[in-house]
């Protein structure tokens, strides 16, 4: 079994890259499952999607991935990489874009929280259980490609990449191209072709 | 066929009906159901479902009693709606099951435990069997495609309307399936509608009625226990002698659901313990009793525990025997194969979500039958009593049921003390930037300044603006009850001014016969129509206001100006809600007016508009005075303490659509409008 948990705030995009995980796992013959957070949680909330991919042929039961059992954990903010650390199996890879999202509260509060701090905190979590943490430059990343809107594809692109996934890149652009709208699946292989480099 | 594609839960269950011909589809929007319907109006766009009628009716009562003259004259019916929304129906849903139907009608309600975007944590089980209807109950995905299915089946055998009920976790996850590419709706019968007394409901046809139910649901559980495919819904695992062999998942799997086979392994120890499952707490079952298993076998090194009924053989490493029954068919209970099954157990753990529906039945058995048999579940607090289960949950449930030790089966969260979550910054739900309720809040607020005053929210979006800073809501009861409510706090506190808002769809769906009543009856409040347009909340569906249909024509929209003056409002005001000014001199004059007055707020969802340029921070003007942010409370809006000598405002433009209310706020004209301005990350 191969759990990934992808970890956001509403709009960011994790319902998408979930679609491609799965298609990907899909087309290796593997079971899969996924799960999503839709409805009021979405407006800016902390949203979870859930991969779950049978890659040894077993069945895949529950859509939602257990405490302690997700071998990667790919975030989209640094504070929800954190949240979701308690998903994260022993030896898993945490890769987070490095750029916070402050929540509203922060602003009425006074203080915005700083991503420097829970970045720190979660590398000695990852090392401690003899895990990985991966943290990526999401800004001039998505700089080089003039849009935010690629911060799945650049995230799913740098796991695989750097051997977090049981993927390619060939078969990451290939679940990519099946599941973007074709329009945006030249902008999807180039984000792919930039972080492969 | 085409190759598998991923669908989710509702998209699936939308194929499914296609598939079996559903030539009518109504429905009212609401989480975590709106996605069925939806779908059903795409492949119909699409010019892939044929013969099929699809539309969001203005509530659930209206959508089931459509259905029900369509299903008299013969048509396959589907009817989607959220478990409140049954309560609107109910109505209809409780007198239809009496007058019985003859094209197959279907009721797609879905539960939501936690509740997850849900008011209440009801149970539409038990509002089946109050309603004496049958009820489904998928594990998976793909079993509410074949329960869709087997429910026109059902449903048309029977002359009874059928619920399949799945929850938010079926509802929205995904896998693949094989779909039809087109489908087509079954024909009308050549008779069609044929007059009979038997569709007039009179008290003296209610009782013979009553009898045909009871007769119904006698003969549905007993083909719940015996007949394909009914009786796969309640597949039986049994899991014998699994000491000498460690990797055996499950020994034999009976899903004929005759008594079943529990076979002799090689020491033949015969399972005391049962696990009764339903919904997805079945899938979580059989993933926790995989991951028990794994823990143990990875912790065999690790001194055995001292628990009671593993210690009985010594080896506390694996898992004892046990037998399994997952129920798809909660009522009428599948008596039968529930009787066998227990044959034998001594102890019966019950795994459901909500109510405890397959444990009640349970003990009804056990009783009518003199069966020896200790039942644990939510009633002995073996099982959480409410909220979402989890296949962590129910794996605590079940290692204390077996007697394993809770520690050995525990997961390996390495590190996790060191990572102290609960400094982390808190994400509620808000109001997105730019939607235009923040602006219709804020300008009530301001008009009211420090007149007392009790505001009166609804369901929808804007029952987010009871947030920090805004905090103008109240109450939120159920739908279309924030009018009502406004007149009993007049009629309760006559010195306070009552304020009602009511997104334009709630409106519609059920906030009508309030406005009716408020004329009638006089009564002194102020109705906040907040009109975007759409119904927002659940995906931005079309409603009468819009005229809008899923069929395609777009229909003259029903203006709700029109109707609040036919009701006898006299006082209607309008303003753009986005417009400060405009905003609270239209509140203040329906503010003014004794009786029933309405502003209605008018300005698209921020969903449907192309946003415009990000609002600028004049950084020569802005002193950090941070009202823009203490004031309206928009994500777009950030302090950065480093600016300027005190701080200063600045604008996420990755977030801001430069909607400009912030702008208007400025005492300082530091927030401007960015006319023509490129937004960078508006692509």
């Amino acid at each position: 079994m191969f759990n990934v948990l992808l970890a956001g705030v509403g709009g960011q995009g994790t319902v998408l890259a979930a679609k491609v995980l799965a298609q990907a796992a899909q087309s290796k013959g593997w079971k899969v499952r996924t799960a999503e957070t839709i409805g009021m949680a979405q407006r800016g909330g902390t949203v979870l999607s859930h991969v779950r991919m049978g890659n040894q042929g077993e069945e895949v039961y529950s859509p939602l991935i257990s405490a302690g059992e997700a071998q990667l954990i790919i975030a989209f903010e640094p504070a929800e990489a954190a949240r979701a650390f308690s998903y994260a199996a022993p030896g898993a890879t945490v890769i987070t874009a490095k750029s916070s999202v402050q929540p509203v509260t922060a602003a009425l509060s006074g203080g915005s929280y700083s991503a420097e701090t829970v970045l720190a905190e979660l590398k000695t979590a990852v090392e401690e259980m003899q895990g990985t943490l991966l943290v990526v430059e999401d800004e001039s990343l998505c700089a080089q490609m003039k849009t935010r809107k690629v911060l799945n594809t650049l995230l799913l692109a740098y796991a695989t990449a750097n051997s977090a996934l049981p993927l390619s890149l060939e078969e990451l652009k290939e679940a990519l191209a099946a599941c973007v709208k074709p329009a945006f699946v030249d902008m999807n292989i180039a984000a792919v072709d930039l972080v492969a480099e | 066929m085409s190759a598998k594609k991923l669908l989710m839960g509702n998209e699936a269950f939308a194929h499914a009906a296609l598939e079996a011909g559903v030539r009518v589809v109504a429905g009212y929007p609401g989480t975590p159901s709106s996605e069925l319907i939806e779908t059903i109006a795409k492949l119909h766009a699409e010019g892939k479902a044929h013969g099929v009628h699809v539309e969001w009716s203005t509530n659930e009562k209206a959508a089931l009693e459509l259905l029900a003259g369509a299903s008299y004259a013969g048509a396959r019916c589907l009817f989607t709606c959220k478990q409140v929304g049954l309560n609107v129906a109910s109505d209809a849903l409780m007198s239809l099951n009496y007058v019985g139907i003859k094209g197959g009608l279907v009721l797609f309600v879905a539960d939501d435990p936690g509740p997850i975007s849900s008011q209440t944590e009801q149970d539409t089980r038990r509002f089946a069997a109050f309603a004496k209807v049958p009820v489904l109950d998928p594990s998976t995905p793909e079993e509410g495609f074949a329960m869709t299915k087997a429910a026109f089946e059902l449903s048309e055998r029977f002359h009874t309307p059928v619920i399949v009920r799945p929850t938010t976790r079926i509802n929205h996850a995904s896998t693949f399936f094989e779909v039809s590419d087109e489908t087509s709706a079954r024909k009308i019968p050549e008779e069609g509608f044929e007059r009979n007394p038997k569709w007039v409901i009179f008290p003296k046809r209610a009782f013979e009625a009553h009898g045909e139910i009871n007769d119904r649901l006698q003969q549905m559980a007993t083909l719940f226990s015996e007949e394909e495919p009914y009786v796969g819904f309640n597949a039986i695992k049994t899991r014998v002698n699994t000491y000498a062999v460690l990797h055996t998942e499950v020994d034999s799997e009976n899903k004929t659901g005759a008594r079943s086979d529990t076979g002799t392994g090689a020491s033949g120890i015969q399972p005391a313990l049962g696990i009764v499952a339903g919904g997805i707490s079945a899938a979580y079952a059989h993933e926790a009793l995989r991951l028990i298993q794994k823990r143990l076998q990875k912790n065999a090194t690790v001194k055995p525990s001292e628990s009671n009924l593993a210690t009985s053989t010594n080896n506390a490493s694996q898992l004892p025997p046990y037998k399994f029954l997952q129920i798809g068919t909660p009522y009428p209970f599948p008596e039968k194969l529930v009787a066998s099954f227990v044959e034998g157990l001594t102890d019966v753990l019950v795994l459901e979500e909500l109510d405890y529906i397959l444990e009640d039945e349970l003990f009804k058995l056990c009783g009518k039958r003199g069966i020896s048999l200790r039942i644990h579940g939510k009633l002995d607090g073996s099982v959480k009593d409410r909220g979402e289960n989890t296949v962590d949950s129910i794996l605590t449930s079940l290692a204390k049921f077996i007697g394993l030790d809770e520690a050995l089966v525990a997961p390996s969260v390495a590190g996790s003390s060191a990572l102290d979550a609960s400094h982390l910054p808190v994400r509620p739900p808000v109001l997105c930037p730019g939607c235009p309720h923040r602006g219709s809040f804020y300008a009530v607020k301001k008009a009211l300044g420090k007149t007392p005053a009790v505001l009166c929210g609804d369901i929808g979006c804007y029952t987010l603006g009871n947030a920090m800073p805004l905090d103008a809501v109240d109450t939120c009861l159920c739908m279309g009850a924030g009018i009502t409510m406004a007149q009993g706090f007049s009629v309760a506190e006559p010195q306070k001014k009552t304020v009602a808002f009511v997104g334009d769809s709630t409106f519609f769906a059920s906030g009508l016969p309030g406005v009716v009543n408020a004329v009638y009856n006089g009564h002194n409040i102020t109705l906040c129509v907040l009109d975007n347009a759409t119904t927002a909340m659940t995906g931005s569906q079309p409603h009468p206001g819009t005229g809008q249909t899923l069929m395609g024509p777009q229909n003259k929209p029903v203006s709700i100006e029109a109707v609040l003056k036919a009701c006898g409002v006299e006082c209607v005001v309008h303003a753009n809600p986005l417009n400060f000014a405009e905003a609270k001199q239209a509140a203040q004059t329906a503010l003014d007016y004794q009786g029933v007055s309405a502003i209605l707020f008018e300005s698209p969802c921020i969903q449907l508009k192309k946003p415009d340029a990000p609002v600028r921070v004049d950084s020569a003007k802005c002193t950090g005075c941070k009202r823009c942010i203490t004031e309206i409370g928009c994500p777009a809006l950030v302090f950065n303490p480093s600016a300027g000598k005190r701080g200063q405002a600045g604008v996420d433009p990755s977030l801001c659509n430069g909607c400009g209310l912030c702008t208007q706020l400025c005492t300082f004209d530091a927030l401007v409008v960015n006319k023509g301005g490129e937004g960078a990350s508006h692509v």
